[in-house]
C-alpha cells in the first residue's frame, strides 16, 4: 500500500536509498537510441493515441516552476482587470504578457500573513507559504532563511514519490547580483526548510555553459562505471550514517541532507540515461560595456530550462530571474544604480522601477514563449506547466506586504484555465501557491505553515 | 562540524595527490555574517553540490590515474594486487590524512572491500581508484568534524590533538595539517597550550598563512565583492575590466605590508600613505607614470588627499553606487564593520525615497540633509551619514573631485561629537579609537570558532581584545592568542533534541 502523499512539513528527512528504474523510465531508456529528440513529441510509441497521455493510461506529466523577481511592482501600474480575459491599465506592467494571456492568470489582493520584517517575510510567504525563520539580529538588519521548504521542493517532493526523474529539481539565476549579506532568503530562491537554522538551500546555477555542461555535458555511459560509482556513493551514504548518532541535533540534520544528495545521485546513476539531443554550448555572458547581459543570459536559460523540462529530466524547477532585493543594475529599463537602491531614492512616479518590471515580465515572456513553442502531447509544454511567478513586495519603497503581485502561468495538464484574474482583498498570499500546487497535479487541500495556512486557493483560476 | 571551503579543499587535494593539479570547480562558498567560515558553518551539502563534488572527485583522482607513474610514486607502489601490503598501507595512510585523524581498522577493511567489489570487474587499480573516491566524497572529509572529548578538568568539552591539528591548519592556512603537526598529533601533544602557540607561531609565518588570513581581511572589508565592480563607463571612462580587481588587489597588499612585512601595528592601515598601484588604480590616484598591471609600491604625497584604508579608491567604490557615492553606505560600513556598531534597518512602511531636488542642482549631502530631518530616518541615519559626509570628496569609483555638480564640497563632520574635515582625518581619528582593535579582534575571533560569540563566550573575547592590545595590535600575536584561547580549545556544549 502507498501512503498517501503529504507535503513535507519541515526540511526532508532521509529517503529510501536506492530507488530502482521504473517501467516508463524503462520504456524511455528503451527510446534512448536517437527516437526521441528534444522539441519533438514524446515518443509516439509510449503514448496513446489521442496523444494525451502515456500508453498505459497515465497522463501526461505536469511540470510545477518557481519564477521569482526581487524589489516589487508599482502596483497602479500592474494590477488589470479583474474577471475572465483580464486587461492590463495602460502602460502596464503585464504588457508583455499579453501574447500569452491565455496561458496566464493574475492573483491580486493577497497579503503577507505571517510576521512582517522587511523583505523576509515576503520573500519566505510567497516561496514557502510560512514565516521566515530568523537566524539572528545582525548589524543593521537580520539574517534569516525559510523555514519551511520554497514550493518549488514541494512539488519536487510529490513528482518523486509519484515518479521519479534523473533530476529531483533543477535550478537557475539570472541576474548576477546575490543579495546583500542577510542570510540565505536574500541569496537564493530553492530551499529545503531550516530547522534549526542550518543552511539547506538549492543554490541557483549562474553560468549558462555550466548548466548547458550539466544537463548535455554527456556522462560516461559505461556501465561498468557506472556501477563502481554507485557502490562509491553507497559506501559515502554509510559513513553519513554511521557518523550521525554522533553529533548533535543541527549536525544530525544537516546530514541527514547530505545523506538525501548522495541518494540522488546513486538514484540518477541506476536509471537509464535520459534521452535528450544535445543543443550548442550557449558559453557564458560578460558584461559588454559595463553593462550585464541580462536578456542574453535570459534566453540561454530560458532554452536549457525548457528542454530539460521537454525531456523530462525533472519535473520541477526555479528562475530567479533577481534576487530578494536585488541589486542588479536594470540598465535596459534606462536605470543606472541597483534595483533596490534606485527602489529608495527614484522619486514618484518610480518611472525606472516600472520599466524594469516591464522588462523583467519581458523576459518571462520569453521564458513562456520557449515552453509553448515546445510541441508536446497534441498540445505544447505550457500546457502541462504550472508557474507560480512572484515578487517579495508590492512595492520596494515602501517595503509593503499587502496586495501582492503574482501571476501564475500554464494550464496544468487542463487544471489551470489562464487568462483570469481573482481578486481576493485580503486573502492569504499562501492561496496563490495553493492554486499554483494543485495546478501541477498536487493533490493538496491545505497549503502553508502557522500564519500562512490556508485551506483554500485561488479557485476561479482552476478547472 | 563546519564544510570546508573552495580554497580549504583546493588546498587539500593539492596536499594530498601533489602538483601539477589541475582544480575543478566547487561549490560556491557565500558569506553568512559577512564571513564564509561562517557559512561553511552552517552549510548543508545539496543536491547540486554532492553532483559537483563527484565531479570534482573523480577529476583529480583521473589527473593522477592518467599517468601510472606519478600514480604508483603516490601510491608507494604500483597497485596491481590489492592484496599487497603497501597497497593497505597507502590506503590507511592516504585516508588518515584526508580525513585529518587516523582511519580505524574497519573503516580501512571497509574502504579495501569497496575495491575488492570494483576491481574484478575493472582492474585492481580501477579499484584503489574509486575506493579513494569514496575517501574524498566522504562527509569526514567534505565536513570538518569535531565533537570534543570530555574535559576531566571542566564541565566542557575539548577538542582532541587531532581536532586541534585541523582546526589550527585550516584556520591559519586554509589547508589541511602538515607533517609536523601530525606529528604532534599523533603523540597527543595538542592539548597543550604551549604546544599550540609553538606550532601556531611557525604557520603563521608561512606563505599560507598569508593567502589564508589575506581571505579573512577580504570579507572582514567585504571586498570580495570588488572583482564585479559595477560603475557606469560613460560617467567614468577610466574604469577597466580589471579595475575591481586591482582595488581589492591593493587593500589586500596593504594589510599583507602592515601584518607580514611590517610586522607592525595593525592600525597603520588607517593612516599610512604607503601603497601599491598598478595602471588600473593609477589612473583613479591620478598618478602618471604607472602602467600595466604589475604592483609599484609608492608613497602618496602628503596633500591631505590621501592616506589610510579609508582613502583607498577600493573601500570608496565598493560603498558607493554605480553613478554617485553614497555616505550612508560608507557610514553604514565604518559604523558596522570596523566599529562592530549596529544601526537598526529602515522601519518598516517608510518611504525612503529622498525628496526630488527644487531650486537648482544641490550636492548629495545637500540632499540627505532631508535624513537628519525627518524624525523617523534621523536616530539611525545620524549615525551613518555624518561619517560618510567626510568621504564627499571622492566619487562613485574613489577618485578625489573638489566639486559635485560644479558645487563646493564639504567634507568637514564629526565623528561622535569629534570634529574632522575630509578622509585622511577621519582615518587618523579611527585609527584612536579602542573600538577598531576590539571589532576586527571580534570579527576574528567568530571567524575562529565560526560562531557568533555567546554571552558566555564574553570573557574569551574579552581575553583575546586585552592581548591584542598588549602586543601593541600585531594582527599575527591576535592569530596565535586566538589558538590558544580557551575559545577555541574547548566546544560550546551541543544543543540537544
Amino acid at each position: 500500500m502507498k501512503k498517501p502523499w503529504q507535503p513535507p512539513r519541515v526540511a526532508r528527512q532521509s529517503r529510501p536509498r536506492v530507488v530502482r528504474p521504473s517501467r516508463r523510465m524503462f520504456l524511455r531508456g528503451l527510446a534512448a537510441g536517437g527516437a526521441i529528440t528534444v522539441g519533438l513529441p514524446l515518443f509516439e510509441m509510449l503514448l496513446n493515441d489521442n496523444g494525451d497521455a502515456w500508453a498505459d493510461g497515465e497522463e501526461l506529466p505536469t511540470r510545477f516552476g518557481l519564477w521569482f523577481f526581487g524589489n516589487g511592482v508599482r502596483l497602479n501600474s500592474w494590477t488589470p482587470t479583474v474577471g475572465a480575459d483580464w486587461q492590463p491599465p495602460a502602460d502596464g506592467g503585464l504588457a508583455a504578457l499579453l501574447p500569452h494571456k491565455e496561458y496566464v492568470s493574475v492573483c491580486s489582493g493577497l497579503d503577507v500573513k505571517t510576521p512582517r520584517h522587511p523583505h523576509h517575510s515576503g520573500m519566505s510567504a510567497v516561496c514557502s507559504g510560512g514565516p521566515h525563520l530568523k537566524v539572528d539580529d545582525v548589524r543593521d538588519t537580520i539574517v534569516s532563511t525559510m523555514k519551511y521548504p520554497s514550493v518549488d521542493q514541494v512539488a519536487a517532493d510529490y513528482f518523486f514519490q509519484e515518479q521519479p526523474t534523473p533530476y529531483r529539481s533543477l535550478e537557475a539565476a539570472v541576474t548576477r547580483f546575490r543579495g546583500t549579506d542577510e542570510g540565505t532568503t536574500f541569496q537564493y530562491l530553492s530551499h529545503n526548510g531550516s530547522v534549526n537554522g542550518e543552511t539547506n538551500i538549492n543554490p541557483s546555477e549562474e553560468s549558462p555553459h555550466r548548466f548547458f555542461d550539466r544537463l548535455f555535458g554527456g556522462e560516461t555511459a559505461d556501465p561498468l562505471i557506472k556501477q563502481a560509482r554507485a557502490s562509491v556513493l553507497n559506501a559515502v551514504s554509510d559513513q553519513i550514517a554511521d557518523l550521525q548518532p554522533k553529533l548533535g541535533a543541527g549536525d544530525r540534520q544537516r546530514l541527514a541532507q547530505h545523506l538525501d544528495s548522495i541518494a540522488d545521485l546513486e538514484r540518477r546513476l541506476g536509471a537509464p540515461s535520459p534521452s535528450c539531443t544535445k543543443p550548442d554550448d550557449p558559453g557564458d555572458f560578460p558584461d559588454l560595456g559595463g553593462n550585464e547581459q541580462m536578456a542574453e543570459k535570459n534566453a540561454a536559460m530560458s532554452d536549457l530550462m525548457a528542454l530539460a523540462l521537454a525531456c523530462n529530466l525533472t519535473r520541477s524547477f526555479s528562475i530567479m530571474f533577481s534576487t530578494c532585493g536585488s541589486g542588479a543594475v536594470m540598465w535596459p529599463a534606462g536605470a543606472t544604480n541597483g534595483q533596490h537602491y534606485m527602489n529608495h531614492t527614484e522619486p514618484a512616479p518610480w518611472t525606472k522601477q516600472h520599466d524594469s518590471v516591464k522588462f523583467t515580465m519581458s523576459q518571462l515572456a520569453y521564458f513562456l514563449d520557449r515552453l509553448k513553442q515546445t510541441p508536446e502531447g497534441d498540445g505544447n509544454l505550457l500546457d502541462q506547466c504550472s508557474i507560480l511567478v512572484c515578487t517579495e513586495h508590492t512595492e520596494g519603497w515602501t517595503h509593503s506586504q499587502d496586495d501582492m503581485p503574482i501571476v501564475i502561468c500554464g494550464k496544468g495538464g487542463g487544471r489551470l484555465k489562464g487568462n483570469v484574474h481573482q481578486r481576493d482583498d485580503g486573502g492569504n498570499v499562501s492561496k496563490a501557491a495553493l492554486t499554483a500546487l494543485r495546478g501541477a497535479g498536487l493533490p493538496l487541500t491545505q497549503f502553508g505553515h502557522e500564519a500562512g495556512s490556508v485551506t483554500s486557493g485561488m479557485t476561479d483560476l482552476e478547472v | 562540524m563546519v564544510r570546508l571551503t573552495a580554497p580549504q579543499l583546493h588546498n587539500t587535494y593539492r596536499a594530498l595527490l601533489g602538483e601539477p593539479l589541475i582544480l575543478p570547480d566547487l561549490p560556491q562558498d557565500d558569506q553568512l555574517y559577512g564571513f564564509t567560515s561562517l557559512s561553511a558553518a552552517t552549510k548543508t551539502v545539496a543536491p547540486v553540490e554532492a553532483e559537483l563534488y563527484e565531479d570534482a572527485t573523480y577529476a583529480v583522482l583521473d589527473q593522477v590515474w592518467a599517468d601510472p607513474t606519478r600514480r604508483d610514486a603516490l601510491v608507494g607502489c604500483a597497485p596491481t594486487d590489492l592484496a599487497d601490503a603497501c597497497v593497505r598501507s597507502f590506503l590507511e595512510d592516504f585516508t588518515s590524512r584526508a580525513w585529518r585523524r587516523p582511519a580505524t581498522t574497519a573503516e580501512v577493511d571497509t574502504l579495501l572491500q569497496l575495491a575488492q567489489q570494483i576491481a574484478p570487474t575493472l582492474d585492481a587499480s580501477e579499484g584503489l581508484r574509486f575506493a579513494l573516491a569514496a575517501v574524498l566524497q566522504s562527509p569526514h572529509f567534505v565536513f570538518r568534524v569535531a565533537t570534543g572529548q570530555p574535559d576531566p578538568d571542566t564541565d566542557f568539552l575539548r577538542f582532541d590533538s587531532w581536532e586541534m591539528a585541523a582546526r589550527l591548519s585550516y584556520l591559519i592556512t586554509d589547508g589541511p595539517p602538515d607533517a609536523e603537526l601530525r606529528a604532534a598529533a599523533a603523540s597527543d601533544a595538542l592539548l597543550d597550550p604551549d604546544v599550540v602557540r609553538t606550532h601556531a607561531q611557525r604557520l603563521v609565518d608561512t606563505p599560507e598563512a598569508r593567502a589564508a588570513l589575506v581571505r579573512f581581511f577580504r570579507d572582514f572589508m567585504n571586498i570580495g565583492r570588488l572583482d564585479e565592480l559595477d560603475k557606469d563607463l560613460e560617467l567614468f571612462p577610466m574604469v577597466s575590466d580589471t579595475l575591481g580587481l586591482s582595488m581589492r588587489r591593493e587593500i589586500e597588499r596593504l594589510f599583507e605590508n602592515v601584518v607580514f612585512e611590517k610586522e607592525g601595528d595593525f592600525r597603520q592601515l588607517f593612516t599610512t600613505r604607503e601603497t601599491y598601484v598598478n595602471g588600473d588604480l593609477a589612473a583613479i590616484y591620478g598618478i602618471e607614470g604607472i602602467e600595466g598591471t604589475d604592483f609599484v609600491p609608492v608613497t602618496l604625497p602628503d596633500d591631505g588627499k590621501r592616506g589610510g584604508l579609508l582613502t583607498t579608491p577600493g573601500f570608496l567604490a565598493l560603498n558607493a553606487h554605480k553613478t554617485e557615492s553614497s555616505p550612508t553606505h560608507r557610514g553604514r560600513f565604518v559604523r558596522i564593520s570596523l566599529l562592530c556598531q549596529d544601526v537598526p534597518p529602515p522601519p518598516p512602511g517608510v518611504d525612503t525615497t529622498l525628496p526630488e531636488p527644487t531650486g537648482g542642482p544641490k550636492t548629495l549631502r545637500e540632499r540627505l540633509a532631508a535624513h537628519a530631518e525627518d524624525p523617523a530616518c534621523a536616530p539611525c541615519h545620524k549615525q551613518m551619514d555624518p561619517i560618510g559626509f567626510g568621504f564627499e570628496h571622492y566619487d562613485a569609483v574613489g577618485a578625489w573631485r573638489d566639486t559635485e555638480h560644479d558645487l563646493p564640497i564639504d567634507a568637514e563632520s564629526e565623528l561622535d561629537g569629534v570634529a574632522f574635515e575630509g578622509g585622511v582625518e577621519l582615518g587618523g581619528l579611527i585609527a584612536e579609537l579602542p573600538r577598531v582593535g576590539d571589532c576586527i579582534a571580534r570579527r576574528f575571533y567568530q571567524h575562529a570558532t565560526t560562531h557568533l560569540d555567546e554571552r558566555s563566550e564574553r570573557a574569551y573575547v574579552d581575553d583575546l581584545v586585552d592581548r591584542f592590545v598588549q602586543s601593541d595590535f600585531d594582527f599575527k600575536a591576535l592569530v596565535v592568542e586566538m589558538v590558544v584561547s580557551g575559545g577555541f580549545r574547548y566546544a560550546l556544549p551541543q544543543e540537544e533534541e
